[in-house]
């Protein structure tokens, strides 16, 4: 049984429904939740405030069905970009496990694909996208390990949102063909949410094949997570744990040769 | 020779109020589902679906449903099922969502299935049973629940 994740649910300030939210992904069998903070910065005095620590919500996380580990929950800071400017803060995103962009123009998506610092791109499931996908784009941005995101529960919602949400995946699947995608709930409610095995079958409604649904749900997400780690901690050179010193690339460089740093540090 | 093979997709119904499960009954989820597939995939769905579909079993008390469809046709209707946002029978509107746990090509896979993944619950929930009566009630009713499926399927 693979790891599978769910890697945004919407954020309400409602304790209770966020927690029956999670408790529902955890009977599905999600491994993995994000809670996802939107932040539309065109709109005045919203700033990207810290997230709300994730113990709060539960004093022990409800067991995974089917595993026995619990619950893993992460954060998630989706931008709503109609500038470029509003990519200039990177100090707030350091907070944040992972960080997605909602491109609203061609060329904000042109630019999230090569330049920003993001993990994930999503793609719109409530309107029609109102640009195409270049190829040239998407294909960078796999290269730069970037994926594109689809949320499903628009589609669950509304009969036209659903038409939207299938043209827009189908419009990325031409681009991309059918690598670096995820797909995710986008759920407020735990009754919008639906089982792993659901899902991968619905990519075949997206265009995607049998196994790159599968993946979609899997593999892909477990690589955005570990993209957003590399991303918070540099790529992974430095890491901060207790009472280990913090190796950096200058200190690498020293005299002492990691080999022989390790041996010193056995025989002490 | 032709064998009919068919595919038993099992779901489980997740509501969230426990005590409105016990309202539904099989004609219900036959009817939500046979809509859905017609709204998803228009005409051809609700012509596929005429064909072989049908629900073989429902357990109002746990919310285990076998939908049976033909081996062609399966992943289409399979598809359609993530739609379906509530049931209706008689009148009330139960919400709720269908989540499929197993796709067997006989209801005896499906049933091994079941069972463990009924003691997999019953581990799950067993620690969270505040008083011991509750505890005993839980496994004597899963274990009811197992041998009754047994005798359906078997006659």
């Amino acid at each position: 049984m693979a790891v599978f994740m769910d890697l945004n649910i919407t954020y309400t300030t409602d304790k209770k429904r966020l927690r029956s939210v999670i408790e529902t992904a955890a009977h599905l069998g999600y491994s993995t939740v994000a809670i996802n903070y939107v932040v539309d910065l065109q709109q005045k005095k919203q700033e990207i405030g810290k997230p709300k620590c994730v113990s709060e919500l539960f004093d022990t996380f409800p067991i995974v069905q089917g595993k026995s580990r619990p619950i893993k929950v992460l954060n998630r800071l989706t931008v709503v970009a109609s500038r470029a400017a509003h990519f200039k803060p990177l100090r707030e995103y350091k907070a944040y496990d992972l960080v997605a962009a909602y491109p609203k123009t061609e060329t904000l998506f042109h630019a999230a694909c090569m330049e920003f610092t993001i993990d994930i791109i999503c793609v719109a499931a409530t309107e029609k996208q109102p640009f195409f996908f270049k190829r040239s784009s998407v294909e960078g941005a796999i290269e730069r390990g970037v994926f594109f995101e689809v949320s499903y529960t628009p589609a669950i919602r509304d009969s036209t949102m659903r038409r939207h949400t299938i043209a827009n995946a189908l419009n990325l699947m031409e681009a991309c063909k059918g690598k670096n995608v995820i797909v995710t709930s986008g759920a407020g409610k735990p009754l919008e949410l639906r089982g792993p095995y659901d899902i991968a079958n619905l990519g075949l409604l997206f265009g995607l094949s049998e196994e790159e649904g599968k993946a979609a749900i899997s593999t892909n997400c477990r690589a955005v997570h570990l993209h957003g780690e590399m991303r918070k901690t540099a790529l992974g050179i430095v890491h901060s744990m207790k009472n280990e010193q913090p190796l950096t690339e200058r200190q690498e460089e020293e005299d002492v040769p990691a080999s022989k740093r390790a041996k010193i540090e056995m025989a002490q | 020779m032709v064998r009919l093979k068919s595919r038993y997709l099992l779901c489980e119904v997740c509501v969230s109020d426990r005590s409105n499960l016990l309202l539904l009954d099989d004609r219900a989820i036959y009817t939500a589902a046979k809509a859905a597939v017609a709204r998803a995939h228009g005409d051809y769905g609700a012509a596929l679906s005429s064909l072989g579909f049908s629900v073989k079993y429902l357990n109002a008390h746990t919310g285990i449903v076998f939908l049976r469809c033909r081996k062609s046709h399966y992943r289409l209707i399979w598809s359609a099922l993530p739609f379906i946002t509530s049931l209706e029978n008689r009148g009330q509107r139960v919400p709720c969502f269908l989540n499929c746990l197993h796709v067997g090509g006989t209801i005896r896979t499906c049933q091994k299935f079941l069972v463990r993944y009924n003691t997999q619950q019953l581990h799950r929930m067993l620690p969270l049973c505040q008083s011991e009566g509750m505890r005993w009630s839980q496994i004597y009713f899963l274990l009811l629940f197992c041998t009754l499926l047994l005798f359906h399927c078997l006659s």
